[in-house]
């Protein structure tokens, strides 16, 4: 039975997603990874991808995610990142978005 | 005559009412940014909450952290970011930030430490320019609204004059939006970061790292330093429109007490030209019927 835990997603410019969910797959620097309720403390870090978020209802959201940090704390997810945008269009445009927000340097502007 | 007179009054007047049209509309347009400004500074709370407890739980995992932005060395360059704004019209608040920051700037240089300026804002970097600072860099037309990529550059920049050793230290001047009445200048330490204290001593969480500790707070240190610098400029942001509002209704009211004092002046005017007219009437008048008799 698929049991549900908290994901805050927060970014700089204000919380990107937040709600109940039932699996989280991020992929961090280490590879992919799945979350499920009583996951274990986990701290780690993100890189380039997508994260994936299904909730109670089983729809599924896809976020684009640069860098970042993933944390787990009972039943608690919260993804720390300052460049994340959720894409409507499932996995190959959340992606994409990855693949922009990547692209992002900040620009020199004197 | 009179009625030039009179007629300068009206003129007057009525520029008055052109300026505080403007006034006017410069207020309302401060009002609704303060309330944009603040909600931007609640939604970044949360952010800089979760790094923070991230920072403490790893720190605290990794048994004291030792990294090269937590270095402390002896200070023999101070680098100096100013954040004020691009246009004027808002009251003192450029004037008090960046008078806390040259008067800390001098005191830097009193004690032999040399100063690298960095400023974000036209008004500081008229003003410093003006006064013959030397300015490494300037950062121009982010304080209206600003994002999160603009903190990014600064803190870029800093951080790499941190690194290679150009600068010991990089304090930070801005505006603390305490309310919208209260605007304070302040002086914030950027680095070498503090690490954050351990408040509660909550027990230490087992977390299992991916990868390593270290490699993690090598990863989210930088974050902390971005997200400190964009705090400092969403507050500033908040702050100058809440003094250019505060200063842009001061303005409105001096407009409204002139325009009164000033049509009461023309009343007079207007009322001497009459008499003078009746005087004159009537004056011919008696000397029509004197000549009569």
């Amino acid at each position: 039975m698929a049991r549900n835990f908290q994901v805050d997603v927060v970014s700089p410019e204000g919380t990107i997603w937040s709600g109940e969910a039932t699996f989280l797959v991020a992929r961090t620097t280490e590879g992919e990874i799945g979350v499920l309720a009583d996951h274990e403390p986990l701290m780690a870090a993100l890189a380039t991808g997508v994260v994936s978020v299904e909730d109670p209802e089983g729809r599924r959201t896809s976020i684009g995610v640069h860098g970042g940090f993933l944390q787990v704390v009972s039943n608690q997810v919260t993804l720390i990142t300052d460049r994340a945008r959720i894409a409507e269009g499932g996995r190959e445009e959340a992606a994409q978005v990855a693949a922009r927000l990547a692209e992002i340097e900040p620009e020199a502007d004197a | 005559m009179a009625s030039a007179e009179l007629r300068q009054i009206r003129r007057r007047i009525s520029s008055v009412q052109a300026t505080k049209k403007i006034t006017r509309a410069m207020e309302l347009i401060a009002a609704s940014r303060i309330v944009k400004a603040q909600a931007r500074v609640r939604q970044a709370t949360p952010y800089v909450e979760k790094l923070v407890e991230v920072i403490r739980n790893v720190s605290r995992a990794t048994g004291g952290a030792s990294h090269l932005l937590l270095e402390r060395r002896p200070v023999r360059t101070v680098g100096v970011v100013v954040v004020s704004s691009d246009r004027g019209l808002a009251g003192s608040y450029n004037a008090n930030v960046i008078r806390l920051a040259e008067a800390n700037m001098i005191d830097h240089r009193r004690r032999g430490a040399e100063v690298v300026l960095y400023v974000v804002g036209k008004k500081a970097q008229t003003y410093f320019r003006f006064r013959g600072w030397q300015i490494e860099r300037a950062f121009l037309g982010v304080t209206d609204t600003p994002g999160y990529g603009d903190a990014r550059a600064v803190a870029n920049l800093v951080m790499d004059a941190f690194a290679t050793g150009e600068v010991d230290a990089v304090e930070v001047y801005y505006t603390r939006f305490v309310s919208a009445l209260n605007q304070l200048a302040t002086r914030m330490e950027l680095l070498p970061i503090s690490p954050p204290e351990d408040g509660e001593e909550a027990a230490a969480i087992a977390y299992s790292y991916e990868p390593s500790p270290e490699e993690i707070l090598n990863r989210i240190l930088p974050r902390y330093v971005e997200a400190g610098l964009f705090g400092a400029l969403l507050e500033s942001s908040a702050s100058e429109h809440a003094s250019r509002q505060r200063a842009m209704k001061a303005a409105t009211d001096n407009a409204n007490e002139l325009v009164k004092v000033l049509t009461r002046i023309a009343n007079q005017a207007r009322q001497a030209e009459i008499t003078t007219e009746i005087a004159e009437i009537v004056g011919g008048a008696e000397a029509l019927t004197g000549s009569y008799e």
